[in-house]
């Protein structure tokens, strides 16, 4: 059988190179969302300014907006996603799931993590561009997501509701991408894009069903701003 | 070990439609695409495309350690690897070579190469009489980076380049060395994760310093699926390496499994970021 560190412990691949190297990338996002945030400002102000630098102005201006929406939004999913998890993992530790499998205990302990530090990233690009840090989830996905989890009853269920969440917000970000105008905010989500297609094959495979369904992931199921 | 073989196919078979499913999508966008290039006509870099070419490639090269002044003396990178890494990088952009195109043919490149490997793995005599569930997840991932190797082809080709269809010079020396190695499931294992390694790391880069708007689309929705195969294949090595050959099958016996099956398929943690010695420069798989 497996040992326990035969596999990274949730949150402490943030401690290896690789991750770290992922840091880098937030606050790269980070400043230069706050870069366009100043430039936006600017834009506003500088009547001094000739034709092409207002265009320039206006243009990175309305790129920085439409940035700062996708970190809002994707934020507000995160905090949906970790609500979520939580719920679960309280549900299961209260017994109302009935046996919960080893794996999948570790399963929700380490996604919830995961989506805590996109979290966390997130509010950071947002915070440092001089926006207010997001603490809601996601208003339109709330009301569907509570009524499908009042219907859970198992870890099948549970199951089943967190593969319909991952694949919302994985399916969120890769619309997204190429709507981003900041290449490290653009990293950054494809970044979190990608573990949470991660999450969905393992929960496929808890599941039963086969990992990797799609030749290419899909973006029905992605929500707008 | 009990496998569900008539479940296994309909799974299979499930996945095939889906993925039937997906494919219409993905060919439906990509009619689009000769006339894209039409408008375009032959590509040629813009000033602002060259600087930021020229901006990752300074990137690439502090990456590896390779910076100004640095490309002669010193190296991060060992042997023949290392070499033809600071060949490639110090090497000025061509003026009439695109990013975007290069990133895509290095792209096809390493979707040629893992369809030779998978092809080469369902050969050995471990594999193709092993685990049918194994079996069954490298013809079906073998197939998918076929897809994968056309979408960028084709996208390739409507940005007006030449499309490649060779394998990466740098990570096929890679492949080379390590076949002789491969003596059972968990060494094919570890290998093809590698590979999908390389080509998540190499995306992630590249999705960043992608212009073109469908490249980004098209790399973006491969990614995802490369991500996947990693996530399966760190599981499936974790359960090889911990004696649990038997719990790879579908229908999955979920109980069984051991806690860390259940982080096991997340070697980045919260985060999926490209190392140094897993991301293929754009130059690397581009036609010549």
């Amino acid at each position: 059988m497996i040992d326990a560190t035969d596999a990274p412990p949730a949150g402490q691949g943030g401690l290896s190179r690789r991750h770290l190297l992922g840091g880098g990338t937030m606050a790269g996002a980070a400043l230069l969302l706050a870069a366009c945030g100043s430039d936006s400002e600017d834009s506003s102000t500088d009547t001094t300014a000739g034709d092409d630098d207002e265009t320039t102005s206006t243009t990175k201006a309305q790129a920085a907006a439409g940035d700062a929406k996708v970190a809002e939004l994707a934020a507000g999913l995160e905090v949906l996603a970790v609500g979520t998890y939580k719920a679960a993992l309280d549900a299961a530790t209260g017994g109302k799931l009935g046996a919960v499998p080893p794996a999948v205990a570790t399963y929700v302990k380490t996604a919830m993590g995961h989506h805590q530090e996109a979290l966390d990233a997130w509010n950071e690009v947002i915070t440092a561009a001089g926006g207010t840090e997001v603490t809601t989830p996601n208003a339109t996905l709330k009301p569907t997501v509570d009524a499908a989890f009042a219907k859970v009853k198992d870890v099948t269920g549970a199951a089943e509701l967190a593969l319909l969440l991952e694949q919302i917000a994985a399916q969120t970000y890769l619309a997204a991408l190429p709507k981003i105008q900041d290449a490290e905010a653009r990293k950054l989500a494809t970044s979190i894009q990608t573990v949470d297609q991660q999450h969905q094959a393992i929960l496929l495979f808890t599941l039963g069903k086969y990992p990797v369904p799609d030749v290419f992931q899909k973006t029905d199921k992605a929500v707008t701003a | 070990m009990r496998v569900d073989e008539r479940g296994l196919r309909e799974l299979i078979t499930e996945s095939q439609d889906l993925q039937s499913d997906a494919l219409a999508g993905a060919r439906a966008g990509l009619v689009d695409l000769a006339d894209l290039r039409h408008e375009r006509g032959p590509q040629r870099p813009e000033p602002e495309q060259m600087e930021r070419f020229n901006a990752g490639r300074r990137q690439l090269l502090q990456r590896l350690g390779l910076g100004a002044g640095a490309v002669a003396g010193r190296s991060v990178l060992v042997g023949s690897f290392g070499a033809a890494v600071t060949a490639i990088l110090a090497k000025p952009a061509a003026a009439d070579t695109a990013l975007d195109v290069q990133q895509l043919q290095t792209a096809s490149s390493l979707e040629k190469l893992a369809i030779s490997a998978y092809a080469a793995a369902l050969g050995l005599d471990f594999i193709k009489n092993g685990n049918p569930v194994i079996v069954k997840f490298a013809q079906t991932t073998m197939m998918q980076h076929d897809e994968h190797k056309k979408a960028f082809q084709a996208q390739t080709t409507a940005l007006g380049g030449k499309a490649q269809d060779t394998p990466n010079p740098i990570f096929l020396k890679v492949v080379t060395a390590a076949t002789p190695g491969l003596k059972a499931p968990l060494d094919v294992v570890k290998l093809a994760a590698s590979l999908e390694e390389v080509a998540a790391d190499t995306y992630l880069v590249d999705i960043s310093m992608f212009e073109d708007t469908k490249s980004i689309e098209i790399m973006g929705s491969v990614i995802g699926v490369e991500v996947q195969h990693l996530a399966i294949l760190k599981a499936v090595q974790a359960l090889l390496e911990g004696g649990g050959e038997a719990l790879i099958k579908i229908p999955t016996d979920v109980a069984a499994l051991p806690a860390a099956a259940g982080s096991a398929g997340f070697p980045d943690g919260a985060f999926l970021t490209a190392s140094d010695e897993t991301v293929a420069p754009p130059e690397s798989g581009a036609v010549k």
